[in-house]
């Protein structure tokens, strides 16, 4: 019982971050306007395989409009984990939207 | 003299078109100018554009600090555009004190050479009425200045033939005899008008000359009353 147990913990353990993994990570560049605001963000999509730019944008763009940026470009999209520099230039809006 | 006053308004009309086809090429040049000014300067807009333009080009530029110094660069750009309407303002207001002004002066101009072919045409035809004026209380007929003391008869004949004149009327000499007497025109002959006419003439003739051309100094004599520079004998 207990065996099973820490397996399945182990095994939880184990796929959490698998599938904070199999995330696609989006690097994209947003604006506001009046004053001109300008951001540079990564935000995760779900899945494992990553989208096309333009699909990509297209789920991207609603979230941020929301908050009231307009999106300007996808830059890259990758499952990889973002590097240490992405995570520092994206500040606050690592994982944002 | 009909010749000449048809010239007279002839050179007002060509000037009066002149003046119109030049107050629209002024208006249409700085309007055209007022159009660009306003159209092409860049508006508050263009310098955010092209700040977004470089950020979204540029993959690199995406550090905190860079990404900071992208907006202060698209603020002051803003600052700098609102400068830009308000000078903008400024120089469309003085555009248009400038068409104005060279409306005015083209005005003015054709004005002037107007004038100064009607002061010709008038320095050739000698007398130009501008004014009659006919009283009969005083048995005066008023041209221009000039006052000239006539006869009864002779107001009368002035009288009826101005009066044919305002209708665009010519008159025959037993018309003229007609309308003075109150006779029927069939009784009246027409060397009665004629006779009316020919003192008319001399009574205001006399007179004009007098005071245009041999005037009468009172207990010196006569002289000639024109520039001395003028004249030649041949």
């Amino acid at each position: 019982m207990t065996q099973l147990l820490t397996a399945l913990t182990l095994t939880l353990a184990l796929a959490l971050p698998a599938a904070s993994e199999a995330a696609c990570f989006v690097e994209y560049k947003a604006k506001r306007d009046e004053p001109l605001k300008l951001q540079y963000g990564v935000a995760a999509l779900p899945g494992a395989v990553c989208p096309s730019r333009d699909s990509a944008a297209a789920q991207l763009g609603p979230r941020l409009d929301r908050a009231g940026w307009t999106l300007l470009t996808v830059q890259s999209l990758s499952t990889a984990e973002p590097t240490a520099k992405m995570k520092a230039n994206a500040g606050e809006f690592y994982l944002r939207f | 003299m009909p010749v000449s006053s048809t010239s007279a308004s002839d050179a007002r009309r060509t000037g009066s078109r002149l003046v119109s086809i030049g107050i629209a090429a002024i208006v249409a040049l700085l309007a055209v100018a007022g159009a660009v000014l306003m159209l092409t300067l860049p508006d508050a807009n263009a310098f955010n554009a092209r700040v977004e333009r470089i950020f979204v080009e540029n993959d690199n530029l995406t550090a905190q600090t860079e990404v900071k110094l992208l907006e202060i660069l698209a603020q002051s750009g803003t600052a700098f555009s609102d400068t830009l309407a308000s000078y903008r303002t400024v120089i469309f207001v003085l555009l248009v004190f400038a068409t104005a002004l060279l409306v005015a002066a083209l005005v003015f101009l054709v004005m002037l050479v107007t004038l100064n072919r009607r002061m010709a045409q008038i320095e050739r035809s000698g007398i130009q009425v501008n004014s009659l004026i006919i009283s009969r209380e005083e048995n005066m007929a008023y041209l221009n200045t000039m006052g000239f003391k006539l006869t009864e008869a002779m107001i009368e004949t002035l009288a009826v033939l101005a009066e044919a004149r305002m209708d665009d009327d010519i008159l025959s000499g037993a018309q003229i005899e007609a309308m003075i007497s109150g006779r029927d025109e069939t009784d009246c002959e027409e060397a009665a008008g004629a006779t009316r006419i020919k003192r008319l003439r001399d009574g205001l003739g006399n007179q004009m000359v007098s005071e245009m051309l041999i005037k009468n100094i009172a207990r010196r004599g006569y002289m000639l009353a024109i520039d001395k520079d003028v004249i030649e004998v041949v």
